[in-house]
């Protein structure tokens, strides 16, 4: 079978089949005793291997079948988690990761047997000491059909009391009830969909109460060979059987009528009708004594089987494809700003309130589009960051430094190229908490702090941006240190430095090559980092910063903006050119006496609201003759980079207006203060300011 | 099998004026052909480079080739065009020429090649010259020209 077509699907399952593991083993690490947890692990890995085995991925295979037998084990409680096992089962994902790096890169998962693995993995196997307990998770209390299965996987289905309410409902109603195991073929590869196909089958002829495993599971094909329904139908069973019988791939189904209080005994009488009534007043009789409760348990049921249908409904999307929407709605909006101002610039034109409303309404249309495309693209931070509590816990052993990571915000929601983008630097920042952040045992303990360093990752909406703090409670930035090496470096001279405030210096650790790491680590000190960290995140078009105290920790503050395409901007005029800077950066509009201007170390500043703030002549900056006279006010606009304000001092005011970001090319892609261009509705192209180089 | 060789060595140009001169740029590079039209000026970029323009949605670099040549500047006529070229380097780059004349196909083997160490800076931009209907043609090197 030619399985190509498929390889894309196969490694982005696999690779969440992985973080799912990853993530889960580490659960289970702190909690090694949770059912849930092994449970959740070993259909992992279930699905893996048979994901891997139908594209012929043999190594993969054997590898997972392995660790799947381990948790098998650990399931029925006959082994139990022990930490060398956690680190074992790692290793088998680094394993596993690798096999996957390969069929991206070739195809092929290479030649790696993994047996020292595989080995480590079997000896895991042997029971050691006596088994104490053996629980089966399989049959709880409280399932009606428990003791008298009988071989027959249906009659251990659990029901709750809504179900064996709505059970007998059906019953008093003259409805049959069966319970069904069906069994597919070995060979079949696609489970679900024929599970699928029964289900609708057996869906015309009545109405699944309840399956097992549930019916999400067996859509996501967590299963083994079989499964189990329950039905309620007037048809009789044959029937039913049949049909499930006439879908292909399928070995075999059985079942036989049941009612809600003992299929066995029922299954021993079955078919009489006699029994019915007394079963249905038994039913009713038990059912009565928390008949609101149950009811409304009932419909909850209802509700929910409803909702688990549809719940999940989703469409892998190519990238590109959505990029090629985005291209598409940025042309309508910039079709709708042009029809804008052809409406508004006709002089002596006589005002059509139709055309007005049209616009309006085509105005709110574009700005909804632009928004859910928007939505579409954005994909939670979760699948970035989950990957780092993994990291720490090998980077505590390895540093042999005590550290919990703690994340909030993963739910935050990114564009999905800055979401591709973010994890390196992120991954940076960490690994320099991790190593230069965290002091060593003996020093958190003199200053009284924690055995256990903390490193925190915060991620959350603020306005149009979503900001990403990372940072720890360590020893924070020694900016003597920093100085000192400035100056060694000659990056500073040391008169240089003397004028510097703490900030400025701290800035420095962003210049290339400058790693202020006593030693060099395998972790991090190498001199490249912060720069790329910086660069990285300037042209997702966001912005770090650091805050720090000496003793207490540092915390590395990212902003990102929300949307890369398309912006509110604030239109001006400086010198009869019409530039526009971004809504985002401009906290207030300022109407300036040129007599208010004063000179701080032949500096122009102005005193605003108790603050003073330096002003910046945009004709200057942008080498071109202001169209305002001497004597003049200023027209000011107060642009905001985290605690900084700056003034720039602009002609015109034109508004505001939706912009779409268009790069300049590379050809005059050098000036900074220009972070891009974008067409107005008359066709003319306007250029996009950088308040932040500008300040 | 005669005629095929033939194709194979022939080449497509675009005819430009810039000047008295006249260039030809490789058909295989020009995007499009447009009229003079409004031109953004981007501040703190090389002299040349005028700005930018908007050709169908998309915001292109417009230089003018007198500039870049050491050529006097001249007033823009009926007759300026801004010829749209891609490279691979620097994606797309429109020049802005006196005139656009006509294509012409020149044999490969027909073009003579220049060499560098003439004491005329202008020719480093020309790979070699072609003749056409008694009339000579350097055929640019686009890639020096959008060096910086």
């Amino acid at each position: 079978m030619d399985v190509s077509q498929y390889l894309e699907i196969f490694l982005d399952e696999t690779r969440e089949h992985l973080q799912n593991l990853n993530t889960e083993i580490l659960n289970l690490e702190q909690d090694p005793e949770n059912e849930d947890t092994v449970n959740e692990i070993f259909r992992a890995a279930h699905s893996l291997k048979g994901m891997a085995g139908t594209m012929g991925y043999k190594r993969m295979q054997t590898l997972t079948h392995d660790m799947e037998n381990v948790f098998s084990e650990v399931r029925n409680g006959t082994i139990k988690i022990k930490s060398h096992m956690i680190d074992i089962l790692f290793q088998c994902l680094d394993a596993l990761e690798e096999y996957t790096t390969n069929i991206q890169e070739n195809s092929d998962e290479g030649t790696n047997d993994n047996e020292a693995l595989i080995k480590l993995l079997n000896d895991c196997l042997k029971p050691d000491g006596a088994q104490e307990e053996t629980p089966a998770p399989e049959s709880t209390a409280g399932k009606p059909a428990a003791a008298a299965s009988g071989g027959s996987k249906w009659s251990s289905i659990p029901l709750d009391e809504a179900q064996k309410l709505v059970l007998g409902e059906a019953v008093k109603q003259g409805k049959k009830v069966y319970g069904i195991t069906v069994k597919v073929q070995e060979s079949c590869i696609l489970k679900a969909a024929r599970a699928f196909l029964v289900f609708k089958a057996v869906e015309e002829l009545g109405e699944i109460l309840v399956s097992a495993p549930s019916a999400q599971d067996i859509e996501d094909e967590k299963f083994e060979l079989d499964f189990s329904i329950i039905v309620i139908t007037d048809s009789p069973l044959d029937r039913v059987l049949a049909d499930i019988k006439s879908v292909s791939e399928i070995e075999e189904a059985e079942g036989a009528e049941m009612t809600e209080s003992s299929p066995a005994a029922e299954k021993a009488e079955k078919s009489k009708e006699k029994s019915v009534p007394a079963k249905t007043e038994t039913a009713k009789a038990s059912g009565a004594e928390n008949a609101p409760a149950a009811k409304t348990g009932a419909a909850k049921q209802e509700k929910k089987s409803n909702t688990k249908a549809v719940g999940n409904r989703t469409v892998r999307v190519d990238i590109e494809k959505l990029d090629v929407l985005m291209n598409l709605v940025s042309e309508l909006i910039i079709a709708k700003n042009s029809l804008v101002s052809a409406t508004t610039t006709q002089e002596g034109r006589e005002s059509n309130a139709a055309v007005d409303s049209q616009i309006e309404y085509l105005e709110n249309v574009t700005t909804s589009l632009h928004e859910s495309v928007m939505k579409v693209r954005m994909v939670p931070i979760e699948s970035v960051v989950n990957k780092f509590p993994r990291m720490i816990r090998d980077l505590s052993k390895k540093l042999d430094k005590k550290m919990d990571l703690q994340m909030t915000g993963e739910e935050t929601e990114l564009d999905r190229t800055v979401v591709d983008e973010i994890g390196d630097p992120l991954m940076h920042l960490l690994r320099n908490s991790a190593d230069h952040g965290l002091e060593s045992a003996e020093v958190r303990a003199e200053r009284g702090k924690p055995e256990v360093g903390s490193i925190f990752l915060n991620a959350y909406q603020d306005g149009n941006n979503v900001i990403i703090e990372v940072g720890d409670d360590g020893n924070g930035i020694d900016v003597e240190n920093v100085k000192n090496k400035a100056i060694e470096r000659g990056t500073v001279t040391p008169e240089q430095a003397l004028n510097m405030t703490d900030k400025e210096i701290i800035d420095l650790l962003f210049l290339p090559s400058f790693s202020t790491a006593k030693e060099v680590t395998d972790v991090s000190g190498r001199g490249v980092g912060l720069d790329v960290v910086k660069s990285k995140i300037e042209t997702l078009g966001g912005e770090v910063e650091v805050k720090t105290q000496l003793g207490e920790g540092s915390t590395w503050i990212i902003r990102l903006p929300l949307t890369l395409a398309i912006i509110q901007a604030l239109m001006v005029e400086v010198g009869g050119e019409k530039y526009a800077i971004s809504l985002n950066s401009v906290t207030t509009l300022e109407n300036i006496a040129p007599s208010d201007v004063k000179l701080v170390q032949s500096e122009e500043v102005i005193h605003l609201r108790g603050s003073v703030i330096p002003l910046i002549r945009l004709n200057e900056v942008l080498d071109i003759e202001s169209t305002r006279k001497e004597n003049e006010n200023m027209i000011v606009a107060i642009v905001k980079k985290g605690d900084k304000l700056a003034g720039l001092v602009v002609d015109k005011l034109m508004g505001q207006q939706e912009i779409v970001i268009k790069s300049l090319g590379k050809f005059v892609d050098k000036t900074r203060i220009i972070s891009g261009a974008t067409i107005l509705g008359d066709g003319e192209v306007a250029l996009i300011l950088d308040a932040n180089v500008l300040i | 099998m005669e005629e095929l060789k033939n194709n194979g060595g022939a080449k497509q140009f675009i005819v430009i004026r810039v000047g008295e001169e006249q260039y030809g740029i490789d058909i295989k590079y020009v995007d499009n052909i447009i009229h003079m039209c409004s031109i953004t000026r981007v501040p703190k970029v090389a002299l040349y480079v005028k700005g930018v323009i908007n050709v169908r949605g998309e915001v292109i670099p417009v230089m003018d080739i007198r500039t870049k040549m050491g050529l006097m500047e001249a007033e823009y006529t009926k007759n300026t065009r801004i010829v749209i070229v891609k490279s691979e380097q620097q994606g797309f780059v429109g020049l802005i020429v006196d005139a656009v004349k006509e294509v012409v196909t020149l044999e490969v083997d027909g073009i003579e090649k220049v060499s560098y160490d003439n004491k005329s800076g202008k020719t480093m931009f020309v790979t070699g010259v072609g003749k056409h209907q008694g009339s000579l043609i350097s055929v640019l090197d686009l890639n020096e020209i959008l060096t910086e």
